[in-house]
């Protein structure tokens, strides 16, 4: 039998010029795509100008909250300290202001006073232009004619018991504190000095914090001090109270002049018609 | 049996081509040709990547130049950052020492307001207290003054009507009992600003 080998593929054949010839351009032209390219010139500025503002520097939270105009923050500003000065004595208090020239205290701050005098955080005085206090509940307000440095906002409802609560005020008449606590809950007013039922807080006060704001963490009134009781818990009137007593602005009437004590002997008639 | 024989038998091997002298001579020069070729490539090639490592290196070199100049920016501004920092601490020192302060003389300010008021009730508690003693002492030499008088028209009773001494020793008794009613105020004011 023969075997017959296909055409073209004879032994020794040689490989067509053109081929070998294409076959080196093929191959010249694959190698200088695998060459590296020649580096670009170096920017002159890479800093982006586009930058993204969360780059940019920020203030730190822990100390913006401390910044105000004079380096004292608004739960101070707000507070004064209330000395009434009466026909039989002196006393001290304390407030906050509500408004530009509104503050609020007790009724029994500013009760039996010939003058009331107001001095801020930062010991300025400021002239009071009128006072009030209402039968509903152990509060009174002071209207200035000065401006105060600043006003809190009022809470929206009362606080729930297990809240904190912090009391801005100058106990004993001293220096301004700032004292903190919780709320207990409602309770009846032991006094009966308020309409209503108050709030009993585990917060520290003294004689002459009466008055003092009593605010939530966010910095709003949720009451006013008005007493502490024999366990060392402190009384508020509820902002609720406060509320509905500020708007009856008809409720408050004007204080009515101390009556001052009577210690100088009555003179007897120092003559006597003679006889005849 | 038959020993085994290759079957078919092997052809006879071709008897090799004889090439002609053109060929070779052609062969040749395509080698030549192609080799040149090669090496012309080859040294274009080379050529380029000398070229291009030359590039790179100034390239990188720049390269390492801009960041250094970033380094340093970036070390200075650090430096400053930290001395911002810390003159920043210190402000922050400085304002709670002076608010701490203004508080303070704030309530030294308070306490001396109460003091001067204290002291401006007690001076005119004081003021009223020696008015009031003057008024005493005026009603009680007063009720001296009466009853001295009292006793020269009792001695010389019959120069007077009866009923008119009698009125006026009643009167000289209303005052004396006035003067020493004063007298007891005053006294029971002063012991109870005493015991205060």
């Amino acid at each position: 039998m023969r075997v017959r080998r296909p055409a073209g593929t004879a032994p020794g054949a040689r490989t067509p010029r053109p081929v070998l010839a294409a076959t080196l351009v093929v191959a010249s032209l694959a190698g200088c795509g695998v060459l590296p390219a020649l580096p670009g010139p170096v920017p002159s500025d890479v800093v982006p100008t586009d930058a993204a503002p969360s780059a940019a520097p920020t203030l730190d939270p822990a100390g913006a909250e401390g910044l105000s105009p004079d380096g004292f923050d608004a739960v101070q500003r707000m507070a004064v300290r209330i000395r009434n000065v009466g026909c039989s004595g002196l006393s001290t208090g304390s407030g906050f202001a509500v408004d530009e020239h509104t503050l609020i205290t007790n009724r029994h701050v500013v009760a039996d006073s010939d003058t009331l005098q107001v001095s801020t955080y930062d010991g300025r005085d400021l002239e009071v232009a009128a006072a009030g206090s209402t039968s509903l509940a152990d509060l009174a307000l002071v209207r200035t004619a000065d401006p105060l440095p600043s006003h809190p906002t009022l809470a929206d409802a009362d606080p729930r018991p297990g809240d904190e609560v912090t009391v801005v005020g100058y106990p004993e008449g001293g220096r301004l504190t700032i004292t903190a606590g919780e709320v207990i809950g409602p309770t009846t007013d032991p006094l009966h000095e308020n309409l209503g039922e108050v709030l009993l807080t585990d917060a520290p006060v003294e004689p002459g914090s009466s008055g003092s704001a009593a605010l939530d963490a966010d910095g709003r009134v949720i009451g006013v001090v008005y007493a502490k009781t024999s366990d060392d818990r402190s009384l508020l009137v509820p902002v609720s109270t406060l509320e509905r007593v500020l708007d009856d602005a008809e409720g408050f009437r004007a204080l009515p002049p101390c009556a001052r004590s009577s210690e100088a002997p009555s003179a007897p008639p120092s003559e006597i018609p003679s006889p005849g | 049996m038959a020993s085994p024989s290759a079957w078919p038998p092997p052809p006879d091997p071709a008897p090799p081509r004889p090439e002609s002298a053109p060929a070779r001579t052609r062969g040749r020069r395509t080698a030549v040709v192609v080799l040149s070729v090669l090496l012309a490539g080859s040294l274009g090639v080379g050529a380029y990547l000398w070229l291009t490592t030359t590039r790179w290196q100034e390239h990188s070199a720049s390269w390492e130049d801009e960041a250094r100049g970033y380094a340093g920016r970036v070390a200075t501004l650090e430096a400053e950052l930290r001395a911002t920092d810390a003159e920043l601490v210190a402000a922050r020192e400085q304002l709670a020492t002076a608010t701490a302060r203004i508080t303070d003389l704030a309530n030294e300010k308070a306490q001396l307001g109460d003091e001067n008021v204290a002291s401006q009730q007690y001076l005119d508690y004081q003021r009223r207290v020696s008015e009031a003693a003057g008024v005493v002492t005026s009603a009680l030499g007063a009720c001296v003054d009466g009853q001295t008088q009292l006793i020269g028209y009792l001695e010389d009773r019959d120069s007077y009507d009866a009923a008119d001494v009698d009125r006026f020793a009643a009167d000289v008794e209303t005052l004396c009992r006035q003067a020493s009613k004063a007298d007891d105020q005053l006294q029971q004011e002063l012991r109870r600003e005493l015991d205060q």
